[in-house]
């Protein structure tokens, strides 16, 4: 079992003493299993979900408390109704990340923008402390300081433009998978990703004291 | 290309990902920005955003949700399972029940139903026990209101009113010139005849109804001879 790193474990950690289901096995017969009882198949499918579903989650809030919580009630979802996906309809990956995606516009909602996120003890910046390649302190502080300001910036996006430039930019999605996942035509997705990346160069120009060359209002 | 049509398109020119940007776009924006400083300059800069913005990506990209998560999960998978075991228990178990029930139910009626069934086909076969006040009629070999009813439909099926030989002595008229007797000494034998056959055992009939078929009961001794006879009852 990999570390904990500043509290966000890393991906696939394994608890003790866990039964293998092969990784071959389909999502829909796993929920099917799952749903008869089967914990094996429904801790397989977490595990294989978890994580983006994390990441997204993570990258949208910049909270790791609320990015648990939604993945915790993306998967308490599944395990209530499991019979409400639809294999017909599309991949469970993209059934659970419309579910993971209305809890974080919930959460988006409720907060007050002003409130800075990671003002919380295991905030994303920490997440992203455990960098390699690190030369000297200077240096390691500089780049935590550069990565701060575009993590604030694209928390700082609203979040429509900010969904576009995570799936698009951080998950590196093609236009047409993000159109699919957030269920809008690609020329939307086009749209809202141009507007996110001329306020996120707006916010870092300004935040680096570079005269802006990107027509943000647009 | 100009510079509102490359701000529009111009940064997905490093895009690795399919962003729907053909080669001739893809061209011009290149051509564009090589002439044009100030889009040369964005193009520049979102390189060096993009660059901390894949610094960002790869310093997210391996994390999970905590095993917390996934202990709270199971935990309440088990609970859920554990409840939802106990309740299809419950619920077979309820209908176990029921069946049960409605088979003993179903068996129970089943019973009384053969039971009634029974005491109905016994009650309509059962023989009707002569009346002792009616010996003396009989023995004038005047018909009683039951025998009567036979002696008045003759030709009726006899399944409107049975007639059922008694196996006993009673009513018996003696024959002319019969000594009275056990009846266990002969046997009671059901015959039918015309009423006009009664005269040749040496009993009075009527001349008018002399044709008629009626059935009688004949006590016939051990020598083959009838000794006596009794008009039946009818039920």
């Amino acid at each position: 079992m990999k570390e904990e790193r500043f509290g966000l474990p890393t991906q696939g950690t394994v608890a003790p003493g866990d039964k293998r289901i092969s990784e071959d096995i389909r999502d829909d017969v796993l929920l099917r299993q799952a749903a008869k009882g089967d914990e094996d198949a429904f801790t397989t499918l977490y595990r294989r979900h978890q994580a983006a579903i994390y990441r997204f989650a993570l990258r949208m809030t910049g909270n790791a408390w609320a990015s648990e919580e939604i993945v915790q009630d993306v998967f308490m979802t599944l395990m209530r109704e499991p019979k409400k996906y639809d294999p017909e309809r599309g991949a469970l990956a993209a059934y659970l990340y419309g579910i993971a995606r209305n809890r974080v516009m919930k959460h988006l909602e409720r907060l007050p923008r002003e409130v800075r996120l990671d003002d919380q003890n295991e905030s994303a910046v920490h997440a992203v402390a455990g960098l390699t390649n690190v030369v000297t302190p200077m240096h390691w502080a500089e780049r935590q300081e550069r990565m701060e300001q575009v993590r604030a910036a694209v928390l700082d996006l609203p979040s429509e433009f900010r969904e576009a430039v995570v799936l698009c930019e951080l998950e590196e999605l093609s236009y047409e998978e993000a159109s699919q996942r957030i269920g809008c035509p690609i020329g939307t997705i086009r749209s809202r990703l141009h507007r996110g990346r001329a306020l996120l160069l707006a916010k870092l120009e300004m935040l680096r004291d570079v005269p802006r060359r990107f027509s943000a209002a647009r | 290309m100009n510079c509102e049509q490359f701000e529009a398109i111009g940064l997905d020119v490093d895009r690795e990902s399919a962003s729907g940007i053909d080669i001739n776009e893809h061209a011009a924006a290149i051509e564009h920005a090589n002439t044009c400083a100030r889009c040369a300059a964005l193009q520049e800069s979102w390189r060096e955003a993009r660059v901390e913005l894949r610094a960002l990506r790869d310093a997210t990209s391996d994390v999970g949700a905590p095993l917390r998560v996934e202990m709270r999960l199971r935990q309440e998978f088990f609970a859920r399972n554990r409840a939802l075991k106990f309740r299809r228990f419950a619920l077979a178990s309820a209908w176990l029940l029921a069946s049960a029930a409605m088979l003993l139910i179903g068996m129970n009626w089943w019973n009384w139903h053969i039971d009634n069934e029974n005491l109905s086909l016994v009650g309509d076969k059962a023989p009707v026990k002569a009346n002792p006040n009616d010996t003396a009629s009989a023995t004038n070999v005047t018909p009683n209101p039951a025998v009567a009813a036979v002696d008045n439909y003759p030709n009726e099926p006899a399944n409107e009113s049975t007639l059922i030989a008694a196996n006993d002595a009673e009513d018996f008229t003696l024959l002319p010139g019969s000594m009275a007797q056990e009846i266990g000494d002969g046997s009671v034998v059901r015959v039918r005849m015309q009423r006009g056959a009664l005269g040749d055992l040496g009993l009075p009939v009527n001349e008018e109804r002399a044709n008629e078929w009626i059935q009688v009961d004949l006590f016939v001794g051990q020598d083959g001879q009838p000794q006596a006879v009794r008009l039946p009852q009818a039920q």
